[in-house]
């Protein structure tokens, strides 16, 4: 006779709450890309207006990077290969790291 | 000489004369093979486990001794998703980098396919493709150049005239400038319609 196992020990949820942490995607500075470039996947890629875009692209210049967008870690992976189809520098970490 | 890339009611055109288009297309197919498995040591391209195609995945990345590129410029190609921890960075590497490689590679052959032809005329979709393959062309030769920081750009920037070219650094730092300008032109006309 067998039964069902009911529900996880409480102890091993903890990799499902993390789905809910909000994962954030950043763009480094490189000398290469142009900025008209950078401006214009911003705006092509994730919808945004072009004084978003330009603002953002101009704080990777002068910053080195920035918070290019914030979302699910799902999203934001997928984001990242979109980033690197177009040769931008990004890298994805979770939102509450450095 | 090249005509810039301009925003018209067929499309996004240019014109490229056929040494250019000789120079262009000899750069696309080599960035292509910086991205083809095996180029830098790394287990060539086998037959693929039914299976594996399948599910989308590539035994390759799941083998054992499957790590980052060591090649700089293939590295720069396909970088790091994760900054200060390499096991992170594999893992995302394992799920992604063959179909990063495979789009690339894509837009690199669509490229230098377009280079059949000296009017070039693109739909928005075909100019964004050919844009990336433009980008990834001057981020291989930029390594190759060791452009590392804004004082290297500057100075490769002041290579634009062929007689100048006295070695091979000056000839792909003016190839380098080149395609930077036919991508900037080509962003003008993008972001214009935009």
């Amino acid at each position: 006779m067998t039964t069902a196992t009911d529900v996880l020990p409480r102890g091993e949820t903890s990799e499902r709450l993390d789905l809910d942490i909000p994962y954030v995607l950043l763009v480094w500075n490189d000398p290469v890309n142009l900025m008209s470039y950078v401006s214009y996947v911003f705006r092509s890629h994730f919808g945004y207006s072009q004084s978003k875009a330009d603002a953002l692209m101009m704080e990777v210049h002068q910053q080195g990077h920035s918070v290019v967008a914030t979302g699910t870690l799902e999203k934001i992976e997928a984001d990242v290969a979109a980033m690197h189809s177009y040769g931008l520098w990004a890298t994805f970490q979770r939102a509450d790291q450095g | 000489m090249a005509r810039a890339f301009k925003s018209t009611p067929r499309g996004f055109t240019a014109r490229l004369d056929t040494t250019e288009r000789d120079l262009l297309r000899g750069l696309f197919e080599d960035v292509a093979q910086v991205l083809a498995p095996g180029h830098d040591g790394e287990a060539p391209a086998g037959e693929v486990d039914p299976l594996w195609a399948m599910v989308g995945m590539d035994p390759r990345t799941h083998a054992a001794g499957f790590a980052a590129p060591t090649d700089a410029a293939e590295r720069r190609l396909l970088p790091d998703a994760v900054r200060d921890d390499p096991e992170a960075a594999l893992e995302y590497r394992r799920l992604t980098e063959t179909s990063l490689r495979e789009t690339k590679t894509g837009n690199l052959k669509a490229a230098a396919l377009a280079m059949e032809t000296g009017n070039l005329v693109f739909d928005t979709a075909a100019a964004n493709q050919f844009a990336q393959a433009l980008n990834d062309v001057r981020l291989v030769l930029a390594e190759r150049l060791e452009l590392r920081d804004e004082a290297d750009a500057e100075r490769i920037a002041d290579m634009t005239d062929a007689r100048n070219v006295g070695d091979v650094d000056e000839y792909l730092a003016l190839l380098y400038n080149f395609v930077t300008w036919l991508q900037e032109t080509l962003m003008q006309a993008l972001l214009g319609d935009l």
